[in-house]
């Protein structure tokens, strides 16, 4: 059983083993929550988001280089992926999510962790990564006739395209429910987003699996 | 000013025309490579900027211009100032001078009253002339956040 305190130190081994590049010892962390879909879910909201932020938050006051930042990024998705085994659900429930980083923005890692969780709760998952053309995302959904769309926002300045996309996929998937989430939300400004029927905003994992066991069904 | 008195101060901005945020998008690229252009002949860009830091500065323009269409276009008071508090904190710990934001945005507001019409000019100039008047006030609260810097510790 993870405690508060535990989790803390975790926090810190785990920050301080990307700021030094040793994924090795960032695995180590990652495995002791791999038991259990909850300990995932804990090990990305309170282990790998808040490591991440700072992360930014040095790389802003010019702490570390843009290289670490991204060593750091890189670092975490690979983890991420190494617990992948542990996030495939068994009970799978014959439901569809096409997920993605509206175009121009670049940091994936939230939209990864959102595509997990729709994996534990036995979705399948179409992960279309950083930076997709919103014709493209619109072609592939119509492909795919997924039950959801999950749009992900890290740089506000990206907003207007974030509203574009949901309004072509409106024209092409009047129905579909488009979660949408992502830093770009941390201080406001998903008024917009939230005044289109069927879009939704989650401000962390816990939300979007509200979602997925609430409205996705 | 503190952070939440900007908050306050910025929400009484009233919401932009429409035309005058599409007018100001389309001209960005233009107006763009125009400030860099006009920043990059100044004597004193150096001092204003810090040494080898030409093309963060011109991000910088780009990211700007581009945020300033995008929050024109969606107002939220508290996105404003706490991305400019970001901008502050991340090009200042890089060596840009404070004097640098009076510079930029002094050019940016020339480059405006040629580039934009008139209607527009005075819709944007409004935005731009509450970010003149609050440098000082930007400044004291990234000073906050910067000055913690000194006490904070890496791993070896």
């Amino acid at each position: 059983m993870k405690t508060t305190k535990s989790i803390e130190i975790d926090q810190d081994i785990f920050l301080n083993s990307l700021l030094k590049g040793d994924h090795r010892k960032g695995s180590v962390v990652a495995r002791s929550y791999s038991k259990s879909d909850e300990e995932i879910k804990l090990f990305y909201e309170h282990i790998v988001k808040p490591s991440l932020y700072k992360i930014g938050e040095l790389w802003e006051l010019n702490m570390i280089t843009v290289a670490a930042e991204h060593l750091a990024t890189s670092i975490s998705e690979s983890i991420m992926n190494e617990l992948y085994e542990q996030v495939i659900s068994d009970e799978r429930v014959s439901k569809k999510v096409v997920l993605g980083c509206v175009e121009n923005e670049l940091h994936q890692v939230g939209i990864k962790m959102v595509a997990d969780i729709f994996e534990m709760n036995g979705w399948d998952t179409f992960f279309l990564g950083a930076s997709i053309p919103t014709s493209e995302l619109i072609s592939y959904a119509q492909d795919i006739d997924p039950n959801a769309i999950a749009l992900s926002l890290t740089v506000y300045s990206h907003l207007p395209s974030l509203l574009h996309m949901i309004e072509e996929i409106r024209i092409s998937l009047p129905e579909i429910p488009i979660v949408v989430g992502g830093q770009a939300f941390r201080h406001g400004g998903a008024v917009q987003v939230v005044a289109i029927p069927n879009v939704f905003i989650f401000n962390n994992l816990d939300e979007i699996e509200l979602f997925i066991q609430n409205k996705a069904k | 000013m503190n952070k939440t008195e900007l908050i306050e101060s910025a929400s009484k901005l009233e919401s932009f025309n429409p035309k005058a945020v599409a007018e100001y998008e389309e001209k960005i690229p233009k107006m763009v490579a125009i400030m860099n252009e006009k920043m990059e002949l100044r004597p004193d860009l150096d001092e204003l900027i810090g040494p080898n830091n030409l093309s963060m500065m011109k991000d910088n323009h780009a990211n700007h211009a581009r945020f300033i269409a995008s929050i024109m276009q969606n107002f939220n008071p508290e996105v404003l100032v706490e991305t400019i508090l970001w901008v502050f904190r991340a090009y200042r710990s890089r060596s840009f001078h404070s004097c640098y934001w009076a510079a930029q945005l002094s050019v940016w507001i020339n480059i405006f009253e040629v580039e934009l019409s008139a209607e527009t000019y005075r819709d944007v100039l409004r935005l731009y002339t509450w970010m003149q008047v609050n440098i000082p006030s930007f400044i004291i609260c990234s000073d906050e956040k910067l000055s913690e810097n000194k006490s904070m510790h890496l791993p070896n």
